[in-house]
């Protein structure tokens, strides 16, 4: 007896129960659909927390963590900016390095006639531009020309645009940072995703905050290495030349986004395999339904299999037919929790701007798990009918 | 066709053997009409059985067609009811989801016959016993005797080399049983060995031999060709 005729065969008896058939497949259709939703926005999430930490490629970041004698002998360190101009020329000569990102910070009154808003203002050189992703809603970004003459200009972030201009376009205005007046060239979209926070800010390029702030410090200095493979190297170097140059320890030392992203990673592996977990018992539950469901069809068919039997069914026969057939209920299941699954999850994504990813190995394994529910769960009770006596099924009422 | 050496079949109930059948010796030859009688509990009913392989005896041989069947397993015993043995049932025993047509297709779906031969031979089958017109009936639409000749036709379809029926008419009024004896007669003119299980020596004048059963032994014969 081919496959095929055991498939038809399995959909024509689930047919004859339609409702039973339906309840016992929402068991595997939930379970199935809340594996596919958990994994689809696991993975989605874990792609994007990648993209967020590891979006400005190739990049190492340099930073300062003053050992217990520094702090000893000078409380205040903290407030002081790390780096210098000499830093940077430092470690632009080290070869794999394409560029560095150098940014200064300080904390300022922003005032626009008679409104204030505090703000930081970032002094930021022309590599910052190149590395970031920088997107401006209105007007324009800083030229190069900007950067070198140190020009009185600044981009606004969208949130000190609301603070300052109420939806007003603020081109061309003059707010004045500390008591400089400085003119607004350009501001930057709004920000979206999950690590994006909206701060009031005001970028300046590095020229125009040292006058401003009358200060020739540099908070933070990011470098970008020519390749991916590079950047270990680069950072580790950067900080040996950077420890020497001050005569400090081990004091400066660099953050490898790609370890966060990798632990971010992990989070998330261990997030979607604990829901995912909990999703697997509702399967196994379904699994239970489908097994109880067949056990009841079986003692409902008893004469039906006696009926097989006297007519030349072999046992095997009759136990293929039952695997089949509760493969078939939840293979459908399955299929159908899968789609369900899937929607629900891009719905989900779409609300929650949150990519939502489906492999085909999900799908595949989907497919594949619910009918190892079926054959699984149909085993004792397949077993139960081939075991059946013909001549006392064939008296059953 | 049929060859019974000193079957016994016994079930062990609390420790001793109940003996149903004792020491049955019985040949039926190709192309017989025999029927078997006997009251219910003269053991029948497991004769039939084991005629129609559905059971193994105790001990004894029995020779179907030529094969040693007493101590095959399930599988063998499978293949040849399916291949050798057609069978009617007094309650037709037919699939209630089915169509007469499908329920005809049965035992050649477990022989392994394809799909349109199949239906060839089961549309065949099916105008033999008079129902051309009612092959996509379910059985519930089907009257006693229309069930009982699908079942018929259903025995019949694979060519078995026995017909075995179990009270055939067991279910049915006196006019309609006599049409299915007429079939039964007919199929017999045409070759068919046949074996009628009954306890109504009416039907079982049908029959060209009789084999009374009585507390697990054979009694009487009459009518044999041996």
């Amino acid at each position: 007896m081919s496959l095929m005729e055991n498939l038809l065969m399995a959909v024509g008896s689930l047919q004859a129960h339609k409702l039973r058939s339906l309840l016992t497949m929402l068991g595997i259709i939930i379970g199935v659909g809340a594996v596919i939703i958990v994994v689809a926005i696991g993975q989605g999430g874990e792609a994007m927390l990648k993209s967020q930490i590891a979006g400005s490629g190739n990049t190492i970041e340099l930073f300062y963590q003053p050992s217990n004698e520094e702090i000893a002998a000078n409380p205040n360190i903290y407030n002081q900016a790390p780096f210098s101009q000499e830093d940077i020329r430092l470690v632009e000569t080290i070869p794999g390095v394409k560029q560095v990102v150098a940014t200064s910070s300080a904390f300022s009154t922003v005032r626009f006639r008679e409104k204030t808003s505090d703000s930081s203002a970032i002094g930021i050189n022309q590599a910052y531009l190149d590395v970031n992703d920088i997107e401006i809603a209105k007007g324009r970004g800083f030229a190069a020309s900007d950067f070198i003459s140190g020009r009185r200009v600044t981009m606004i972030s969208s949130f000190m645009q609301e603070e300052l201009f109420e939806g007003k376009s603020p081109i061309g205005e003059i707010i004045r940072i500390g008591a400089q007046p400085v003119e607004i060239i350009g501001v930057l979209k709004k920000p979206t995703g999950l690590l994006a926070f909206g701060s009031v800010e005001a970028y300046l390029p590095y020229n125009t905050w040292k006058t401003i702030f009358a200060k020739n410090e540099i908070t933070q200095i990011t470098l970008q290495a020519e390749s991916a493979d590079q950047i270990k190297r680069i950072g580790q170097t950067a900080a040996k030349k950077v420890n020497l140059l001050h005569g400090t320890e081990d004091s400066y030392q660099v953050i490898n986004m790609e370890e966060i992203a990798q632990g971010l990673g992990q989070i998330t592996k261990i997030m979607t395999l604990i829901i995912g977990s909990i999703a697997g018992i509702s399967l196994f539950v379904g699994g239970i339904g489908v097994m109880n469901i067949m056990l009841v069809s079986v003692t409902e068919r008893t004469r039906e299999i006696g009926i097989r039997m006297a007519l030349g069914a072999t046992r095997k026969q009759v136990l293929t037919q039952f695997l089949i057939e509760s493969m078939t209920l939840t293979l459908i299941g399955g299929i159908v929790g899968i789609v369900i699954g899937w929607g629900t999850s891009a719905l989900i994504s779409f609300f929650a701007g949150w990519p939502s990813l489906i492999s085909w190995q999900v799908v595949a394994g989907g497919v594949l798990f619910s009918m190892i529910i079926g054959i699984v769960f149909g085993l004792l009770p397949a077993n139960k009918a081939a075991k059946l006596n013909p001549i006392e099924s064939l008296r059953y009422e | 066709m049929i060859i019974m050496e000193n079957i016994i079949k016994s079930y062990k109930i609390a420790k001793e053997d109940l003996h149903v059948l004792s020491h049955i010796n019985l040949t039926i030859q190709t192309g017989e009409f025999a029927a078997i009688m006997g009251p219910s509990g003269s053991g029948k009913s497991t004769l039939m059985n084991l005629i129609g392989c559905l059971d193994t005896p105790t001990s004894g041989n029995y020779y179907f067609a030529g094969e040693n069947v007493a101590s095959y397993k399930d599988e063998d015993l499978a293949r040849i009811r399916n291949s050798s043995i057609g069978f009617v049932f007094q309650h037709f025993q037919l699939l209630p989801r089915l169509s007469a047509l499908k329920n005809v297709e049965l035992p050649m779906i477990y022989a392994g016959i394809s799909k349109s031969e199949r239906r060839d031979r089961s549309e065949e089958a099916l105008r033999k016993v008079g129902l051309a017109d009612r092959m996509d009936h379910l059985p519930n639409a089907l009257s006693g005797g229309q069930k009982q000749r699908v079942a018929i036709a259903r025995a019949i379809v694979n060519e078995p080399k026995l017909l075995l029926a179990d009270e055939p008419t067991g279910a049915l009024d006196s006019k309609t049983s006599e049409t299915i004896m007429e079939q039964f007669t007919k199929l017999n003119d045409e070759g068919a060995t046949i074996i009628l299980v009954t306890h109504e020596a009416e039907i079982a004048s049908y029959a060209k031999r009789t084999i009374t059963v009585r507390d697990g032994r054979i009694v009487s014969e009459s009518g044999g060709i041996t």
